[in-house]
């Protein structure tokens, strides 16, 4: 156990380094003065000349040679200094902990109503397979598989927010603002997640050991809670992991679409902005996340099956 | 392990509960103490960073937070605001302010001679309009009186007192350093919820030394996408929507819970160019550009606004400024050519002009914070293959075009430039075609006769000389073409017919919410 | 599975027959009417289908047909070149590593995990972001963001074959290298190399098209089925047929793409 934690520490540093560089580098490519930029942020584009930018510069030491800022960006980065924004002077820190608040409302809630679709869904699916929710669920999963998950929000605005008028279209604050964003990723993560319930309870199900444990005489139901779940649980939860890139690309998705201010949103904010210390924040938020709930997934999977099997 | 058990049998219960308990919680902690009946809901594109008025400071004027020593009709005509009136000197070097002795401040504090010099100081210490006149002293006269001294005459200083960044905030909302700490102002609303930089919830004041207001809450909502926009507004859950975009105007138009107003507003859609750039400082390349646009086309299809098109800069209700006898912009691309022709280019064989082994390549920058901006920057690059040149499209932020041009990289910008911005377009102009340029307006490009004008006028208050001079800036820029116009800019908004009494500010630095009523 | 899966099942037929069906349209528009996707007529914008214009014209008076066609072939090009190039690497690294072992595979496996680390799209952005706007560098980071995929599963079934006894037995018979790979690695890691093909494809297109949608993908006047919903996404109500012509192409090329990767990989995208 000890070993999963370790590792998943060094992919975390692996990826602050690696979007470290990342930014550094697009920093660099920039056209444009960048001390001219940071003085703007600060103070606003009519205040600026270059008196100010040259301030800036002096005082960010943006002229020493290229190594050397860079290791000063690296070392920043280690002491979990951010940065501010471009956009509007404010630490890129504070703005992070408003996003992630929102994000994690957005993510948390979708991954919940997900497992409400796809586990009852799939162990029904497996139960009685091959028949007509069999074969409806699967065409269903194609079907949603297929789409960018912002094409599913947007049909989601259209039928629910517009036509119908139940929900408001964008924007945060109330529980109903909630509903469309959640619902949509929910969607397109259950689509996956609920075919690889499905078929991990049939294969649990038809089983050999299942086969001798009605045998010997416990009823379906008691096999099937005593011996199955625990057993097909780890495929699902390690499924999660896979699904977890799902959602955490539908996040940047789907907030875009919805307006929800979160992480995602603020990624692809500042990626069009240019605003790179906050593309740097956001990227890292989201890779650290990642990797966190990696690590929580691989500690599952361990107490769940001690022997590892998995690859 | 018997516990687990029981557990699982009863799953099926025991997440129909759970879930029951997630729905309830949620919609708890959704609720919020505002009343959505009595709240108005305004959305615009424009977000807001910080509380500096030199910077968002427009954002708390519409929302009518804070206000400025004078005010403008319609008309751009001066009105007391704060100051009840004002006299200028003989030698027009002294500007006297009498302030009202009734406004109180949000934080309590009153109005006086000592906060507006206050304010107006530190609005005088950041570059902007205030900065750019030639004040050599803001002094008080009188605990209600305030007298600012002038080093030359200048006409447009009554307007500069009207805009947004000369707002008289409270001495208490700056801190010993000046930055602005907290939005205090004298306004008929106060602010009572800040989120940027997408919401803000105001609250009326009822000490306001005005008539009061009637819709006692507000909010105004940034909103990226203009089609989330169109469909807030739709749907009700905004009431009034500033900058639609043109696909939702038809749709909207039909829509019975709403009207949808369309404004002509002083602002222009033009082409900044870098004049001092190799390609473009022949004043027959401008021309060329110019005339390979289609802006009848551009005015009819694209913005829904047939009759938009601009043959020059300043829109025909600044009435100074505007030529009313030029004819109309012709598109002509064989006349284009042969003016490119002139100038030593030659097709090459992918179709772009080349000249000494370099092709005609021009980058050109815009800002979706006007949703039209991004889809006329489309229509004009197919526009400019047609003649030969080639236009690389990049849509960025705004802040890319100031910044451009400090640096000097900017090739070609299309912006929508407010020239009603300060009341009085003579400010504009001067920031946008003195000497040096502007960040919005001509880069590279000098002409001793404008910038000789453009400073008399500063100063001209005989009319018919001042009329004379202004109509020959405006012959010269439309000759010369540092900025090349493509339309005039129809502010569409979209407001629900619950509200009553909504008034639309051409010069956009009010959204008159106090007069408006929310019927039931 | 000792032989690659020569016969399709009637799911990747259908697969396989949509696909078909939008290559030929691709070729066919190329070929017979090839007409500027980017040409704009002001005066005929959001015209009907008709016969001159079989799928209508856009916002912009522009060929919907002519847009539909190249971006089709875009699309199609984009993921067909990433699929191939994530394949090679991550086929040939997988196979190394596992035949190899020892530091090489170590080395290689660090790689992964730190690539890994990043979600995708993420990865993509930021990349993105350093040069807007060019089909090099979104096919670059698509390929980096695919090629794990090959070399995790590539990687674990050789080396199941590898330690195995048929392995063992050629070894000891003294074939070369090629031979060993080609009789006994490859039937094991082709149907799943093809399956991870197909569904790399299809997100390599879902991919191209979500970041049309942040802003961050391919610039105007580039007829791209992502960026196209972006720019048609406003008309819905004015012309709704105009977007679902880039909402099914997209649709079917992913559908079409995870029919052909099998039943069987269901799980494992």
């Amino acid at each position: 156990m000890g070993k999963i934690v370790l590792h998943r520490l060094v992919q975390a540093m692996m990826v602050a380094w690696s979007v470290g560089t990342l930014t550094f580098v697009l920093l660099r490519s920039l056209p444009g003065d960048m001390a001219y930029r940071i003085a703007a942020g600060r103070y606003g584009y009519d205040n600026v000349d270059s008196a100010a930018a040259d301030a800036v510069r002096a005082e960010l030491g943006l002229e020493r040679p290229v190594l050397e800022q860079y290791l000063g960006w690296l070392g920043d980065l280690l002491q979990f200094n951010l940065g501010t924004t471009l956009v509007s002077g404010a630490p890129v820190s504070q703005e992070l902990q408003h996003q992630l608040g929102h994000s994690l409302l957005l993510a948390s809630m979708a991954l919940l109503l997900s497992a409400f679709i796809a586990l009852p869904l799939g162990i029904l699916c497996a139960l009685k397979s091959q028949g007509k929710l069999d074969l409806a669920s699967l065409i269903a999963s194609s079907l949603l598989r297929a789409q960018p998950v912002f094409v599913i929000g947007l049909i989601l605005i259209l039928a629910f927010a517009l036509h119908l008028g139940w929900f408001p279209v964008a924007g945060f604050g109330t529980a109903l603002h909630l509903i469309l964003p959640s619902v949509a990723l929910a969607l397109s993560l259950a689509a996956v997640s609920n075919r690889v319930v499905r078929n991990s309870t049939y294969e649990v199900l038809h089983s050999a050991y299942f086969e001798f444990s009605r045998i010997k005489g416990l009823t379906a139901r008691q096999t099937f809670l005593r011996h199955g779940l625990r057993n097909m649980a780890v495929p699902v939860v390690a499924c999660m992991g896979i699904q977890l890139v799902g959602l955490i690309e539908g996040i940047v998705m789907i907030e875009s679409l919805f307006s929800w201010p979160g992480i995602g949103h603020g990624l692809a904010h500042a990626i069009f902005s240019r605003d790179v210390p906050m593309i740097q924040g956001t990227a890292l938020t989201l890779g650290l996340i990642f990797v966190f709930i990696n690590t929580l997934i691989d500690l599952v999977c361990h107490w769940l099956d001690p022997r590892d099997n998995r690859e | 392990m018997r516990a687990r058990l029981i557990f699982r049998r009863h799953l099926p219960r025991q997440y129909g509960h759970m879930m029951v308990m997630l729905l309830v919680a949620g919609l708890f902690t959704g609720c919020h103490s505002e009343d959505p009946k009595k709240t108005l809901t305004i959305g615009g594109p424009f977000e807001f960073t910080s509380l500096d008025p030199a910077k968002d400071g427009y954002i708390y004027t519409r929302m009518q937070l804070t206000e400025t020593l004078l005010d403008v009709d319609a008309q751009g005509a001066l009105r007391p605001s704060l100051a009840k009136n004002w006299t200028v000197s003989e030698d027009r070097l002294s500007w006297q302010f009498e302030l009202r002795d009734d406004v109180i401040f949000h934080d309590g504090t009153p109005l006086d001679a000592d906060t507006v010099i206050k304010s107006l100081g530190v609005a005088r210490s950041k570059p902007g309009p205030l900065n750019k006149a030639p004040v050599t002293a803001i002094a008080a006269t009188g605990t209600h009186r305030v007298e600012i001294e002038l080093s030359a005459p200048y006409n447009p200083l009554g307007a500069v007192l009207a805009h947004y960044s000369t707002q008289i905030l409270s001495p208490t909302a700056y801190a010993a350093d000046g930055t602005v700490t907290s939005l205090v102002g004298s306004g008929p609303y106060r602010l009572s919820q800040y989120a940027p930089p997408h919401k803000l919830h105001v609250r009326r004041n009822d000490q306001y030394w005005g008539p009061p207001a009637r819709i006692e809450q507000a909010r105004y909502l940034t909103g990226h996408r203009a089609e989330s926009r169109a469909l807030q507004a739709r749907s009700g859950q905004a009431d009034i929507i500033y900058t639609l975009d043109a696909p939702s105007l038809k749709s909207l138009s039909s829509a019975d819970n709403l009207n949808v107003h369309s404004e002509l507003i002083p602002r222009t859609i033009l082409l900044k160019l870098n004049s001092g750039h190799p390609f473009l400082n022949d004043v027959r390349a401008r021309q060329a550009l110019s005339l390979a646009l289609d802006r009848t086309g551009i005015a009819a299809s694209i913005l829904r606004v047939p009759g938009s098109e601009a043959n020059q800069l300043v829109p025909p209700s600044l009435r100074d400024w505007h030529l009313d006898a030029l004819a109309p912009a012709e598109q002509d691309p064989t006349q284009a050519r042969r003016l490119l022709a002139e100038l030593g280019w030659k097709p090459g064989t992918s179709g772009v002009l080349l000249r000494d082994g370099k092709p005609f390549r021009l980058r050109l920058i815009t800002y979706a914070d006007r949703p039209e901006l991004p889809v006329i920057a489309t229509a004009i690059q197919a526009q400019l293959a047609e003649i030969g040149v080639a236009v690389e499209v990049e849509i960025t932020n705004s802040s890319a075009i100031p910044s451009g041009h400090q640096d000097g990289s900017l090739e070609m910008a299309l912006i929508a430039r407010n020239f009603g911005i300060i009341a009085d377009p003579l400010g504009v102009m001067l920031t946008d075609f003195g000497a040096g340029g502007g960040d919005w307006g001509a880069m590279n490009w000098s002409q001793p006769e404008v910038h000789r004008l453009l400073a008399e006028l500063g100063a001209e208050h005989r009319r018919h000389e001042y009329l004379q001079k202004a109509q020959r800036v405006a012959q010269l820029l439309a000759d010369e073409l540092p900025l090349v116009p493509v339309t005039f800019y129809t502010q569409q908004i979209a407001v629900n017919k619950q509200v009553k009494g909504f008034r639309f500010d051409p010069f956009e630095r009010s959204y008159h919410i106090a007069e408006m009523e929310l019927e039931d | 599975m000792t032989r690659p899966v020569k016969h399709l099942t009637p799911t990747q037929w259908a697969g396989a027959l949509i696909l078909g069906a939008l290559v030929a349209f691709a070729l066919l528009e190329w070929m017979l009417f090839d007409r500027n996707p980017a040409r704009q007529q002001l005066d005929a914008v959001f015209a009907l289908p008709s016969l001159h214009e079989p799928l209508g014209t856009d916002q912009f008076g522009r060929s919907m047909l002519a847009r539909m066609g190249a971006a089709i072939r875009l699309s199609f090009s984009l993921s067909l070149l990433s699929v191939l190039t994530s394949a090679l690497l991550g086929v040939l690294l997988g196979v190394w590593a596992a035949w190899q072992g020892g530091w090489v595979d170590r080395v290689l496996s660090f790689l992964l995990n730190t690539l890994l680390a990043l979600p995708g799209l993420v990865l993509v952005l930021l990349l993105a972001a350093l040069v807007p706007g060019s089909f090099a560098i979104l096919y670059l980071a698509i390929s980096l963001a695919l090629w794990v995929e090959y070399f995790r599963v590539v990687r674990a079934l050789t080396r199941t074959v590898v330690i195995g006894p048929q392995m063992q037995a050629s070894r000891l018979l003294g074939f070369g290298r090629g031979y060993l790979f080609r009789r006994h690695i490859w039937p094991a890691i082709a149907p799943s190399v093809l399956a991870l093909g197909a569904f790399g494809a299809g997100n390599a297109i879902l991919a191209l098209a979500s970041l049309g949608f942040v802003y961050v993908g391919l610039r105007p006047p580039t007829a791209e089925l992502g960026l196209m919903m972006v720019e048609l996404f406003p008309y819905y109500t004015d012309a709704p047929w105009a977007i679902v012509q880039p909402l099914i192409a997209v649709f079917l090329l992913v559908l079409g793409f995870n029919l052909l990767a099998g039943k069987k990989h269901d799980i494992t995208d």
